[in-house]
């Protein structure tokens, strides 16, 4: 009987703050990924915008009551240490060739 | 004179849709979100103090603007229940994740934006509480503010530039191109927003609260997950499991001082000091 008293309370307006703030924070990330010029820095922008795409996919778990969204996002999480450890090996590796971390100076990569 | 009619005919349909379009428009949203906008366009780092408090301040009025936004909407789609919604703790997770994220990309020195970085991991560590998603919220403290950040660190750390070249550095004070920035994505929130706020009462969430299925008891928690992964999902897991072991080769080829395959590449006398 708790249960359904909770079920009960997220509702559609609860949903949609929820997606909401997903949105937002997806934004915070992306314009720091745009504007940021320091490489760690955009990285650590694309952590953000993973955080925002979990916090929808956890809120679509709980609306539906399906553990779906949750297994969505232990493989996001995945997705990210994986892109985590492998971004900031490149990160050192630029870091030895130029000593910044500046992502202008690698603008001679262009084709 | 057919050219010239078919392009009236364009210019009144596109007229049309334009109009329809801005009459249609959620203003006050509209507003909020633009408010936003200037906002973080105003806190990214320029090397002004002054700016950036302007902008808290804007962004402060932006956040008071959607939170009565939210209640006017709340009130005008859901008359039968304008109160329903989540609590007090939503509002206050949600809040320092907002403002610690803002954080993470303004703060001028990367070390202190990691640190907003766990603070808004934190805050949505509690968010999946209330969303009854516990198991993920641990994992997301142990992975994210425990693992993935203390790499994060450990790099920063060992990539800074020193003693002169450290006083030369201005790419963390002064941001790309801040207006394209929050052009683009302020451009995509709105576009999000609109349509969530807009249309989804009856819209595209079809199912309302009711519509959850009879059997959803033991939707949530670790047992319901775990059977989740190893039932339905095992071939994803599999395959995640192979994914961080492919990174974790690759990440140890390519950090890696000197190494063959470095030299392979062209990359091997590198100046270390």
């Amino acid at each position: 009987m708790m249960i359904t008293h909770v079920t009960n309370s997220f509702s559609d307006p609860t949903l949609v703050r929820y997606l909401a703030l997903g949105a937002v924070l997806f934004a915070i990330g992306l314009v720091g990924f745009m504007a940021r010029r320091n490489m760690i820095m955009i990285f650590l922008s694309t952590e953000i915008m993973f955080q925002g795409v979990a916090i929808n996919l956890i809120a679509f778990s709980r609306y539906y009551h399906n553990a779906d969204g949750q297994s969505f996002v232990i493989f996001l999480l995945t997705v990210a240490a994986a892109e985590a450890s492998l971004a900031l090996g490149l990160v050192i590796m630029l870091f030895r060739q130029r000593q910044t971390l500046n992502v202008d100076a690698w603008s001679d990569l262009q084709g | 004179m057919e050219r010239q009619a078919l392009g009236l005919a364009t210019w009144a349909v596109f007229g049309d849709v334009v109009y329809i379009g801005l009459k249609n428009m959620d203003y006050p949203l509209i507003i909020a979100t633009a408010c936003g906008a200037i906002a973080l366009y105003l806190m990214m780092p320029r090397g002004q103090a002054w700016l950036i408090k302007l902008g808290a301040l804007i962004g402060v009025l932006a956040l008071a603007a959607g939170l009565s936004y939210l209640t006017h909407w709340a009130s005008v789609a859901f008359p039968a229940q304008p109160a329903a919604g989540p609590g007090i703790f939503f509002y206050a997770f949600a809040l320092i994740a907002i403002a610690s994220a803002v954080g993470v990309i303004c703060h001028p020195k990367p070390i202190y934006s990691a640190l907003y970085f766990v603070l808004m991991t934190l805050a949505i560590a509690g968010l999946f509480l209330l969303m009854m998603a516990e198991f993920i919220a641990v994992v997301l403290i142990i992975i994210y503010a425990g693992a993935i950040l203390v790499t994060y660190v450990f790099v920063i750390m060992l990539a800074s530039p020193t003693g002169a070249a450290a006083e030369a550095v201005d790419y963390d004070r002064i941001s790309a191109d801040p207006l394209v920035a929050v052009l683009v994505s302020f451009l995509l929130l709105g576009t999000v927003l609109e349509t969530l706020f807009t249309h989804s009462p009856h819209g595209f969430i079809a199912s309302s609260a009711s519509g959850a299925p009879a059997h959803a008891v033991h939707w949530g928690g670790l047992a319901a997950l775990g059977k989740n992964l190893y039932s339905r999902y095992t071939l994803p897991l599999e395959l995640a499991g192979v994914l961080m072991t492919i990174s974790l080769v690759g990440a140890v080829m390519i950090a890696r001082k000197n190494s063959p395959h470095t030299q392979m590449l062209g990359l091997g006398d590198v100046p270390t000091e």
